[in-house]
């Protein structure tokens, strides 16, 4: 029998259109799937048809179409209630089994017939002209079938199994789309459990396991191999569909066979006979004198906007919504944390940037589906034909279902904002800023949700189909995303336009809000045109063939739509007309390929130019003036150029920053030049000498540039020059020569315009490079000396001694000087601040002068000012004792908006962003101190970058950054316990796979690393501390002291010809490394080697009194990868850590014996004897080694007797 | 008080069958019938009286209104019934009744209370005021369906089918209601029932596929058939036989008899006897030859 209902639905949706559409859907999607998912990714070496990359793609696309289970398998019951066919179906001989199997299997099929588009769709995709043969793989049909059997199946199952089941026991369909919250929930969820096993077994769409699958893979093996279904992806898939098991043995145990259900019949309440018998005539009808007026219609909106908020509240499903949104907030609270587990203080627009973040989906499902119900709520229920009749307008009825959706919005907005004060209320913050939360929301994201909602009666309306729209207002969020990824559109064109940038508490929404106003004004006013389309095509009556429609509309294109037309479409036209006045007379307007044309111009015509001889900037003497309120500046002084090379220069060539803005009002050069405007396109002059800078020789080259604002841009109007927390570099005035920041980035791009990819650094020795400390040096030791004006309100920040400070005409200035050369490198930054100092005494300063520390902060942020000055204060002291003496009379923390998200270290300057050190809420307990961290890294470079100078060759940032980290780590070390030490690197480690996992390019050694961020950070602070660690504190530090002795930019005694490389500092530690660690040196620095470690067995025995012998046996495993990331094992003959801890006097675990074992076999037994009871064995238990799996290294002891 | 004026209306359906055939009527002030069976077309008319539907062709006037085109200005002095419709179970009688009061334009508070009252009262739904329409019985909710009609005191009533969920007693209520309100207003009420034609109605229209077979006053129309009906009880097996020779209008049973009913012009003896005409026999001799 089930067989034939199995049929029977089958037939029914075969014979349907919208199955064939969502095939059609699936299938058109699939063929830019890999595009789509993997959109601004640069896969590197990975293959964009490489099986995980199929994998996780289609786990993407099943994520995103699960909503079509849910029309499919969800409405295989529900349908046969909503026509009314139950009584029907049930009166039959039928068995409740044969029903529901029957049914369930039939749209089941269905369901896979439809998602099987992936597969099809994805082929194709394959064979697109825009997928480039060089990123593919031959093509193979298995990944595509594994993946559809192991991705899209079980999910599409339980997706089935769900909604069936929920369609058939609820019977309410807008319950079943409430379902969809579920799956975002437990997305949601899963992702902030920390136990990474639990949170991937929960992974819905098993983003998580595809990913772990793959995190350890070498880039041949992630093109190469097919993932292998076992561990955590095979338990997240048998979870899963046991869940849909469940579901559907949940529905089979629970679904009632009857038509009537036995609450409601129970609920019937007898009728009252004499009240029947009345007559119906007794009673006068009052005198009524309707008006049908402005006043009216009014009236009716308002009236009718209530009636529909209020009957969605009556719905179970929106309260599910607003719960599970709240519940998702209170959970969600951890992702307060950044990847050091450590929690922000729960700053009102840090807590509304989470709500958005979260809301998104409930309000997302809430347009999609409640604006399909408002549509149809009076033929639903069957009310229409009343409805229809009542003389409402057409725009008062639309429009009263449209508000009453925005009035459902602001109560679920309203909802949020509670919890997010309960929130912070529960945290014990009580800084609450409404303002900054009705703002955050009907500011933020309101007018995103007028213009979606728009258009999604729009399309209810037109396609006159609930579920089809329902998919199609879906599709067009995607297409709308898509296109804005794409970004070569005009906010004038691009639907909505662009959202609003960050909130800064320091520079509040700052010169972004006024434009976005414009922007969603424009929008608001183009989307009531289109509900005014709504408005005349809405169904009214019995009418819903196309072209009675049309024709209908016609007739309702009245006087007064007509009026509100005219009025919006004027409005919209003169306010588009400002708007393209601003950004694209006023300014200029460059589409991204104009923009990419432009740039692989420059690099074509330019690069030539790279090494042509130029004299270096040997002096900077600078007048700033700075115009925060209105974004402008000038700047006028001059720079000392020298020719620094052995033959005469007839030319210098000056490259002005590339900015309409900016524009020179002079430029002289000493003793007269011609200027060739050659290269005028590109912001290229050349001046040509009319005398020659002989090699030696200085001249001066003063100039006046200003920079000056007007009106607005249509997107991305820059975050450096503003209200309040300017912050910028030398990069905005003249430089000298070819500039390589102005070349294309990304390498596909670079491949359109016939480009070679961007190589990165240069190796080691190449002999120009090796005399650039960064891409284009065109200073060296300068000396530098700044005066700069700005607001009366605000502070200006340059690096220098502070000479003089003074107010004038109403602004403040301040002159900056240098007492010493720096490189070409300084920041200029104003704010309004507050400051906080102190005084760090310099030891083996023999004129014991002080340094002066100061941290400039935003008012209220304060948190962890004390953290950030004693870590300035730890750093100085033992970089100076350890290194070198710090050069400078003050040490300046300066915080900047969170446009930027680091922190920066200039001479004796540091802009630190404000969402960096001073928002985070350390728990000294639990945390470690990541301010303080952050501090000692930044203070490190004034080690690290500002006297020693790295040249630009590959390594640079081994010497930059992983010594900086170094540096920091040591600080840390010093100040914190082993317990943190453990925790910090134990989590460097960790952030180190997760970059190695996200990498598609195969990893270099540490010693020539370039881009790979990962590296030069996590690896590098690991690796150098893992080289401390054998061979002593002391002798580490004597390297790098004898390093920064002989390559200080500043008087080095090396430093003459060119700047240090990372090999220059292998040198240093091969000369303090004993003979029998030289190979750590080799596996640290110049190859990639990490390790498989594992205890295998731990007995113990008790001698005597606290005499223990410990037996264990261990594995041991080496590899190395090439450069192509191919993988061997390597014979392991190494100093490997062997640590026991037994149970100390407080009850907390204790360590109690470590010793070093010159570990050359694989597999090895050893017997050690410790005078405490052993209880657990670890090998590397400090974790110096890089091993993926480090769980394992430790194993519990075992008793025998 | 004007009348509505219907000429020509004509209307098919895109799978091309013709609910409406060149439809003419003159509706007056006072209660008017539309009587045919199922799928006759009846709520096709009403519909396209109610604004809901759109006629292919013809007109549709009423005093100066051109019904077809001035849909909104109509809905003003509008009241419908529609023959099946549902209602929000989670709302109570009394709020959406006011709800529906707004939307006709009762704008203010106090008359619409005061409408809301009188017409909860004047359908027996006052002391149900309070109760979700979703417990409502089929009684019920039709006579709240005709209270929402009534909101506006309508110079044009249709009622479609009206009474086809209502026992006996409340029939007869019903129809008090809507010849007390055709003494001001156009009632139009279809019904393929003929006793509900004849109990109320002024005039009347037969229609049947699409047509109309005959209008006027019912007992006008009476009249026309007044002896020329004749009964006899018959077997059941002979009833082929007399289709044959007779024109049987109708054939009903009586203690499980067929009773048969003729239209001949004279006495036609075999046993027949004369019987006093009646609206049904002038119905089903309009519909016997279609």
């Amino acid at each position: 029998m089930w067989l034939e209902i199995m049929i029977f639905e089958l037939k029914y949706r075969a014979k349907r259109l919208d199955t064939y559409l969502y095939f059609t859907i699936l299938f058109l999607f699939s063929i830019v799937g890999v595009d789509f998912v993997y959109q601004g990714v640069d896969l590197g070496e990975v293959k964009t048809n490489a099986p995980y990359v199929i994998a996780h793609t289609m786990a993407v696309l099943s994520c995103f179409f699960m909503i079509i289970t849910s029309m499919i398998p969800g409405v295989a019951i529900l349908r046969d209630h909503e026509h009314e066919m139950e009584s029907l179906m049930f009166i039959n001989p039928l068995k409740k089994r044969d029903y529901l199997l029957g049914r369930f299997l039939g749209s089941f099929i269905i369901v896979c017939f439809v998602f099987s588009g992936i597969i099809w769709g994805m082929i194709l995709g394959e064979s697109m002209s825009w997928r480039n043969s060089d990123a593919l793989l031959p093509f193979r049909m298995m990944p595509y079938i594994q993946g559809f059997l192991f991705v899209v199946f079980p999910s599409i199952f339980y997706g089935s199994a769900i909604f069936f089941t929920t369609g058939a026991l609820t019977k309410n369909l807008i319950v079943v789309y409430t379902q969809a919250i579920f799956f975002f929930i437990v997305l949601m969820l899963s992702r902030t459990i920390e136990n990474s096993f639990i949170s991937g077994i929960l992974d819905p769409f098993a983003f998580a396991p595809i990913q772990h699958a793959v995190n350890l893979w070498s880039v041949p093996q992630r093109n190469a191999d097919l993932l292998s279904v076992d561990g955590l992806l095979l338990y997240n898939r048998l979870f899963w569909i046991i869940i849909g098991l469940v579901a559907l043995g949940i529905v089979y145990f629970r679904f009632q066979f009857i038509v009537v259900k036995d609450k409601s019949s129970k609920k019937k309440s007898p009728q009252n006979p004499a009240a029947a018998f009345a007559p119906f005539n007794e009673i006068e009808m009052p005198d009524l004198n309707i008006k049908f007026n402005w006043k009216t219609s009014l009236v009716q909106l308002s009236h009718h906007s209530i009636f529909y908020c209020k009957t969605m509240l009556k719905e179970a499903s929106f309260w599910a919504i607003v719960i599970s949104a709240m519940i998702i907030l209170l959970i969600n609270s951890i992702s307060l944390e950044n990847s050091y587990g450590i929690s922000s203080f729960p700053r009102t627009y840090l807590i509304i940037e989470e709500l958005q973040e979260m809301s998104i989906y409930f309000f997302l499902i809430i347009l999609i589906f409640y604006s399909g119900e408002l549509i149809w709520k009076e033929r639903t229920i069957k009310l229409d034909l009343i409805y229809d009749a009542l003389p409402i307008s057409d725009f008062v009825s639309l429009a009263g279902k449209f508000i009453g959706l925005m009035m459902i919005f602001t109560i679920l907005t309203l909802s949020l904002i509670i919890s997010g004060l309960i929130f912070q209320s529960v945290k014990g913050f009580y800084q609450f800023e409404i303002e900054l939360y009705i703002s955050g929301f009907f500011l933020e994201l309101f007018p995103f949700l007028v213009l979606f909602s728009v258009v999604s009666f729009l399309i209810q309306v037109l396609l006159n189909s609930k579920y089809i729209s329902h998919l199609m207002v879906l599709l067009f969020f995607i297409l709308v995303l898509i296109f804005d990824k794409m970004g070569f559109s005009h906010n004038l064109y691009q639907f909505g336009g662009d959202n609003l940038s960050s909130y800064s508490d320091m520079n509040g929404y700052g010169h972004f809000l006024i434009p976005y106003i414009y922007f969603k004004t424009y929008w608001i006013l183009f989307v009531f045109m289109l509900f005014l389309v709504a408005v005349v095509f809405s169904i009214r009556g019995k009418e819903t063939h196309l072209k009675t429609r049309w024709r209908l509309a016609k007739q309702r294109f009245n006087a007064s739509i007509l009026k509100m037309g005219l009025v919006s479409l004027i409005l919209f036209i003169s306010l588009g007309s400002f708007i393209f006045y601003n950004t694209n007379v006023l300014n200029d307007y460059w589409t991204a390929s104009k923009k990419d044309n432009y740039r692989a111009d420059y690099e074509k015509t330019l690069k030539k130019l790279t090494y042509l001889p130029q004299p270096k900037i040997i002096a900077v003497n600078l007048q700033v003036e700075l115009y925060p309120s209105d974004r402008d500046y000038t700047v006028e002084g001059y720079y000392l150029l020298t020719n620094k090379t052995n033959q005469p220069l007839q030319e210098i060539h000056i490259q002005k920053r590339i900015d309409p803005q900016a524009k020179f009002e002079y430029l002289k050069i000493e003793g007269g030049a011609k200027l060739n405007e050659k290269y005028k396109d590109y912001h290229y002059f050349i001046y040509e000498l009319d005398q020659a800078l002989e090699p030696g020789d200085t001249i001066e080259m003063a100039f006046k540039q200003s920079y000056i604002t007007e009106g607005f841009v249509e997107s991305n109007p820059g975050s450096k020059i503003i209200h309040n927390g300017t912050f910028f570099n030398q990069d905005y005035f003249p430089t000298l020569g070819y500039n390589s920041s102005y070349e294309l980035e990304s390498d596909q791009t670079r491949k359109q315009y016939k480009l070679e990819a961007k190589s990165g650094r240069v190796d080691r020795n190449d002999p120009l490079e090796l005399q650039n400390a960064k891409s284009g040096d065109d200073g060296y030791e300068i000396d530098f000396e700044i005066i700069i004006g700005t607001e009366l309100s605000q502070t200006a920040i340059a690096p220098g001694v502070l000479k003089r400070k003074w107010t004038e005409a109403n602004r403040n200035y301040f002159h900056y000087k240098m007492d010493q050369a720096i490189i070409n490198f300084y920041s200029i930054v104003s704010a309004d601040y507050e400051l906080f100092q102190d005084q760090w005494m310099q030891k083996n300063d023999s004129l014991e002068r002080s340094v002066q520390l100061e941290i400039y902060h935003h008012e209220g942020h304060d948190y962890n000012l004390h953290r950030m000055m004693e870590s300035m204060q730890h750093s100085l002291d033992y970089f100076s004792e350890q290194f070198s003496p710090y050069p400078y009379r003050q040490m300046r923390i300066m915080e900047v908006p969170r446009y930027v998200k680091y922190a920066q270290s200039f001479p004796n300057s540091i802009p630190y962003s404000e969402s960096l050190g001073f928002m985070m809420d350390v728990n000294d307990e639990t945390d470690i101190d990541m301010p303080f961290f952050i501090t000692a890294h930044e203070v490190a470079h004034q080690w690290w970058g500002l006297q020693l100078i790295a040249a630009n060759v590959k390594g640079r940032k081994m010497l930059l950054e992983s010594l900086a980290q170094y540096s920091a780590i040591m600080v840390m070390k010093r100040r914190f316990s082993e317990d943190k030490m453990n925790q910090l690197i134990e989590n460097e480690m960790d952030r180190y796979f997760l970059g190695r996992a996200n990498d598609f390019n195969p990893e270099v050694p540490l010693s020539e690393v370039d881009k790979q961020d990962y590296i030069a950070y996590r690896k590098g602070g690991i690796n150098l501390y893992a080289l401390q660690h054998y061979i002593s504190e002391d002798s580490m530090n004597l390297a790098l002291k004898r390093f920064i002795r002989d390559w200080n930019g500043f008087g080095g005694l090396l430093q003459k010809e060119r700047y240090a490389t990372s090999a220059d500092l292998l040198e240093y530690f091969k000369v303090v490394t004993p003979d029998s660690l030289q190979y750590v040196v080799e596996d640290l620095f110049e190859t990639v080697t990490y390790y498989d470690n594992k205890m295998i067995s731990g007995h113990f025995e008790e001698l005597a009194d606290d005499l223990y012998r410990v037996d264990l046996e261990l594995e041991a495993n080496k590899y190395r990868r090439d450069s192509l990331g191919n993988e061997k094992m390597i014979g392991v003959d190494d100093w490997v850590d062997i640590g026991i801890y037994g149970e100390g006097e407080d009850g907390n675990e204790k360590l109690i014996y470590l010793k070093k074992y010159r570990i050359n076999e694989g597999h090895t037994r050893l017997s050690i004897e410790v005078n405490w009871e052993p209880l657990k064995i670890g090998i590397d238990p400090n974790h110096v080694l890089i091993d993926g799996d480090f769980g394992d290294n430790f194993i519990e002891m075992v008793r025998r007797d | 008080m004007s009348t509505l004026n219907i000429s020509g209306l004509s209307k098919t359906y895109s799978n091309g069958v013709q609910a409406l055939n060149n439809i003419s009527l003159e509706i007056p002030k006072g209660v008017f019938g539309l009587l045919g069976p199922n799928g006759a077309g009846k709520s096709t008319l009403m519909r396209i009286l109610a604004t809901l539907q759109e006629a292919d062709q013809g007109s549709i006037s009423f005093g100066d209104l051109d019904v077809l085109k001035q849909k909104e200005e109509l809905r003003k002095s509008l009241g419908y019934l529609p023959q099946s419709f549902g209602l929000y179970p989670k709302i109570s009688a009394e709020v959406l009744l006011s709800h529906l009061a707004v939307l006709k334009g009762i704008s203010n508070k106090f008359k619409r209370k005061e409408m809301v009252k009188a017409l909860l009262e004047k359908t027996n739904l006052y002391a149900h005021r309070k109760k979700n329409l979703g417990g409502f019985s089929g009684g019920m909710k039709q006579r709240f369906g005709i209270a929402q009609a009534l909101l506006s005191n309508p110079k044009i009533l249709i009622v479609d089918e009206p009474t086809a969920g209502l026992d006996p007693l409340e029939r007869n209520r019903f129809h008090n209601l809507l010849s007390e309100i055709g003494e001001t207003a156009i009632v139009i009420l279809s019904t393929h029932i003929v006793d509900d034609v004849k109990e109320l109605c002024t005039n009347t229209a037969i229609i049947n596929q699409g047509e109309v077979l005959l209008k006027g006053n019912p007992l006008e129309l009476i009249k026309e058939i007044e002896g020329k009906i004749f009964r006899k009880t018959i077997l059941k097996k002979e009833v082929k036989d007399y289709k044959k020779n007779y024109k049987v209008i109708s054939e009903k049973l009586l203690s499980g008899k067929p009773v048969i009913h003729i239209l001949n012009e004279d006495h036609p003896g075999n046993g027949f006897s004369p019987v006093q005409a009646e609206l049904s026999d002038v119905y089903f001799s309009q519909i016997f030859d279609h």
